[in-house]
This record gives C-alpha cells, structure tokens and sequence, in this order.
C-alpha cells in the first residue's frame, strides 16, 4: 500500500513543562516508530488562544506534527496514546496525502497551460487586433 | 435566447433570399435592445473569489487567519453569495473550517 501522510496536531494543557511535552513527543515518535511508521516533523507552535474553551481553559500548548505510514495502525495507536496522557487536552489527525496529491495535479495542469499560453499568442499576433491588445494589455 | 438567435440567423440569409433587405434591419434592432435594458438594470459591482485570485490549490485548515474573515461574528461560515467565493473553493474552505474547529483554532459558536 502507498504512504499515507498524516497531520497530527495535540494540544496540552498551558501549565505543562517543556519537558513533559517534549516526553509525549518522544513516546509518539517511539510508538510511530514500532509500528512502521514515521514522524516526518516536529513543530511546536507554543501557547496560544483557544477559541473557545476546553477543560474550562482558554489556552494551549499547540504541538503539529507529520505522520507518514503505510497503514492506519499507526494513526490508532498514536490516538491511543494521546487519550491516555494526561497533559493532552484535544488532538487531531487529518489525512493529507490525497489533497496533496490533488494540489500537486492542479498545480502541474497550471504550469502547462501557462507554459501553452504564449505560444498561442505568438501565433494570435497577425490575426485580429482586438485580441492581441487585449493580450498586451493583460501582459502589462 | 430567441432575441439573440435571431441576429445569427439572418445574415446567410440576407444576400440569399429576397426578403433579405427587408428583414435585415429588424434583427440588428432587437439585438440592441436586451443588452442595453440588461447593462442599465445590472449595475452591480461583481464578486471575485478570493482564492482563485490567489491561485489557490489548497486551503490549509492551521492558518486561521486566513479563513477567518469567512465566518461570520457568531462563529457560522459565510454562505457563497456574501463573499463572492467560487464553489469549488467554497467545498473546500468549508472543509478547512470545519477542521480548525475541530481543534480549537476557530471557534464553533462565539461564547457570550
């Protein structure tokens, strides 16, 4: 089966140490790695507003991290884990690979289009004025 | 659409037929008139999706900033006809504010 990506995103509560996040952080990572998979980055966004509260608290130690694997074993053990830690107030996971995949398609189907627009207005150019100034006056 | 086939249709027939010259002037007549009845009631300065301006292939749920100015006060997403947005790019905005609700970074209704 094809690589699967993955965002995870955890939120912790404010008032826990740099270390023990950087703990659920390495317990994550072990987990992803037992399972065959993989944590491609790790961004720690800090505390920051909630925009509505959770646990009676309004904010939040925002960890974002990428997942890549193979199966959705790994996404169900790392969500195990999350549920389990006490520091971790909220999680999600969102599968990405695909959209990706879309706004890689969509981004090649441009670049060749842009790529066939100028050869067409090089032919334009001794037909009908009317087009070829719109054309310069796109370019300008 | 019948006032605007009809100017099509005449000129092949005007040189052929003998009714051409008398017909040839009415078309051209009535063609004028929608357009200009549709420019004087329509004067309505026209939405453009934001996103397609951008060259948006992808919304990304995590920058709330973006997707902010999408929903409304009380935390409810924009419909399409406020913010002019294109529907390909409305589905997948929804999407991407309903996930960042999911984690806290916009709210689901404003708290009072």
């Amino acid at each position: 089966m094809e690589e699967r990506q993955y965002d995870l995103i955890f939120i912790c509560r404010p008032d826990t140490p740099e270390a023990d996040v950087d703990k659920v952080i390495a317990t994550l990572e072990h987990a992803a790695a037992e399972k065959g998979g993989k944590i491609e980055a790790v961004n720690k966004w800090g505390r920051r507003r909630m925009a509505y509260r959770v646990q009676k608290l309004r904010e939040g130690y925002y960890v974002y991290l990428v997942v890549k694997s193979s199966h959705g074993e790994v996404v169900k053990e790392l969500e195990r884990r999350l549920k389990v830690s006490d520091a971790v107030m909220k999680y999600l996971t969102v599968r990405l690979d695909e959209e990706l995949k879309r706004q890689e398609k969509l981004k090649r189907h441009r670049e060749r289009r842009a790529a066939r627009r100028p050869r067409k207005a090089a032919t334009a150019t001794p037909a009908p004025t009317p087009g070829s100034g719109e054309q310069a006056a796109a370019q300008a | 659409m019948a006032d605007e086939n009809v100017p099509v249709q005449a000129p092949p027939s005007a040189p052929s037929g003998p009714s051409g010259p008398g017909g040839g002037p009415r078309p051209q007549g009535r063609a004028g008139g929608p357009a200009k009845r549709g420019k004087r009631s329509f004067v309505r300065k026209k939405k453009v999706c934001r996103f397609c301006v951008d060259k948006a292939d992808f919304i990304d749920y995590k920058k709330a900033e973006i997707l902010a100015p999408f929903i409304q006060e009380r935390g409810k997403i924009l419909p399409r006809r406020m913010t002019g947005t294109c529907a390909r790019h409305q589905r997948w905005l929804t999407v991407a504010i309903k996930r960042a609700q999911n984690i806290a970074l916009l709210p689901f209704a404003a708290e009072l």
